[in-house]
């Protein structure tokens, strides 16, 4: 009894007498392909029940699909921001406005003296004339800008600073400030300077973002578990039976299991979807912005790398949570009518 | 193959089911045991199919003691009986096919086994036709049918039997306990608890009466 079943061949009775038991090995039981039908009925059976419980599977998977969606288009906010601003790190410039009065000779000379400093890269002189004619470029000001008289643009150098000496933030503001102070230069303006506190918002931001986003997904474990433990309450009658019949825990949570990995993989799929289909509408309005920038910056969408974090995140928690709402259920004691 | 030495089980209400039962049963018996309402026919079936623990004495099954086996034994140990309760147990939310089927997933075998070894149960309990009815649909006899069906689908070593009989007419229950006959004349150890004397004389197999126990 304790070792192997014994089993007998049906039909094969010899009248009354009795024989013993013959033994051979337990095909179905321990063996790896046990195991996978053991699966395999798990995984029919849970997407079966998802199937036939329409109601409160939409509304768990639209619960969690509206829970994950929200970290995700924040992080891809983010992503988006971060490339716009990866796009100028590397090239810090420092602009110098010349004073209204200081003509174009005397900007190429200041020019050529800066350019002496071993602080100084390159420096580039963009003429009034020059920068009218960009402005109008870009813009699509050039109407009005007809209108005016006389160029309201003064001329500028654009210098591009030596980063081995001006690497350093305070550095670099230091150098702006000893520009500043020279007499033909109206005002110096770094260019990295909005690029930093957007970064430094972005780190904030960052933080935020994931705050909202263990918010949320401890939401979805909620969720999850709580859609499992339903189902768990719904189904005592047949846990007990089974359990009656020699089921093991694992038989018994396999099911369940799987139902949570089922809700967190769909619910993450849905909100790709609504994270993509809110995108679709921001595209062409970005695209106009950015146009208006004179930038060509386009919307990321997700990523498939992205795309993948975000299922397996999302079906983790399923798992997670369908694992805690069946062990508390089986930590409680076996009940024999 | 089962040994009672010395068991006594008092239910945690206050009651005595069973006191100081010592009894042998071979490989392969097949045994009744009767005795009025209350006098522990239900508690001593479920000793051995570990639904209960003995308050006293111990307990063996092929040689081995059952409070020997470890909680994760247990469910490997149950696999090898088939029991049958006085109300069936189905899942009213499967058909009699899948209630039958339940034994052989948990054990983990091929769908093609599974159907085989199904129709083969329920062509033996006489349900062929009704595979793909839900029990609400069947009559009580039926239904103990199916659970007997459902016991004896995986094969088991021992089959156990409490009141199996009960919500049958006489040529059915009579039927039934042939069926069990049967699994016994192919080896299986059976015991089956009924009070039906007159049904349980005419199968001519070793009998156990149980008194209440007085205290």
């Amino acid at each position: 009894m304790a070792g192997n079943k014994p089993s007998r061949k049906p039909a094969s009775s010899s009248g009354s007498t009795r024989r013993p038991p013959r033994r051979r090995p337990q095909p179905h039981q321990r063996s790896f392909s046990g195991w996978i039908n053991q699966h395999k009925h798990a995984i029919r059976f849970s997407l079966k029940r998802l199937w036939f419980n329409p109601v409160s599977t939409w509304i768990t998977l639209a619960a969690i699909a509206i829970a994950l969606s929200l970290p995700a288009s924040l992080s891809l906010l983010l992503t988006n921001m971060q490339t716009l601003t990866d796009d100028k790190r590397e090239v810090p410039t420092i602009t110098a406005f010349m004073k209204e009065n200081i003509s174009e000779q005397q900007t190429k000379d200041r020019a050529e003296l800066l350019q002496e400093l071993s602080e100084i890269a390159n420096v580039q002189v963009v003429t009034r004339d020059q920068a009218l004619a960009d402005f109008k470029n870009i813009t699509g000001f050039a109407e009005t800008l007809e209108t005016l008289d006389e160029n309201p643009l003064p001329h500028v150098l654009i210098l591009t600073p030596n980063l081995e000496r001006l690497g350093d933030d305070k550095v670099l503001q230091a150098f702006a400030d000893r520009l500043k102070s020279y007499p033909e230069i109206d005002s110096v303006q770094i260019d990295v300077e909005w690029i930093q506190r957007l970064r430094a918002i972005l780190r904030i931001a960052d933080h935020v973002v994931l705050v909202v986003a263990v918010l949320l997904g401890l939401t979805v474990l909620l969720v999850i578990g709580n859609t499992i433990r339903l189902d768990i309450e719904n189904r005592k009658e047949e846990i007990t039976v089974t359990r009656l019949i020699g089921a093991t825990n694992s038989y018994i949570r396999r099911p369940f299991i799987y139902g949570g990995l089922w809700l967190g993989l769909f619910g993450g799929t849905f909100s790709l979807i609504i994270v993509n289909i809110a995108l679709l509408f921001l595209v062409s309005p970005v695209q106009q912005l950015a146009s208006l920038y004179g930038s060509n910056f386009t919307l990321s969408g997700v990523n498939p790398l992205m795309s993948l974090q975000i299922l397996a995140v999302s079906a983790l928690l399923g798992i997670i949570g369908a694992w805690l709402a069946v062990g508390r259920f089986l930590w409680r004691d076996e009940v024999v009518d | 193959m089962i040994e009672f030495r010395g068991i006594s089980k008092r239910y945690a209400a206050g009651q005595l089911a069973l006191y100081n039962v010592n009894l042998k049963i071979q490989a392969g018996e097949m045994i009744f045991i009767t005795g009025n309402s209350g006098a522990g026919k239900s508690t001593l079936l479920k000793l051995i199919a570990l639904l209960e623990r003995p308050s006293k004495g111990e307990l063996l099954v092929g040689g081995t003691p059952l409070n020997k086996l470890s909680r994760h034994q247990v469910p490997a140990y149950r696999r090898r009986i088939g029991f049958i309760f006085q109300d069936p147990h189905l899942l009213y939310d499967r058909t009699v096919f899948e209630n039958v089927a339940i034994p052989l997933l948990i054990s983990g075998m091929g769908l093609v086994e599974i159907r085989r070894r199904v129709n083969a149960a329920l062509d033996k309990v006489g349900l062929m036709h009704k595979a793909g009815s839900y029990p609400l649909m069947l009559s009580a006899g039926e239904r103990q049918r199916v659970g007997i069906a459902r016991a004896v689908v995986n094969r088991p070593t021992i089959i156990l039997a409490d009141e199996p009989t009960g919500n049958l007419d006489p040529a059915l229950a009579q039927d039934i306990m042939y069926t069990f006959a049967q699994f016994n004349e192919l080896g299986t150890t059976v015991l089956i608890a009924s009070h039906d004397h007159m049904l349980v004389e005419r199968m001519k197999k070793r009998i156990i009466v149980l008194q209440k126990v007085e205290e």
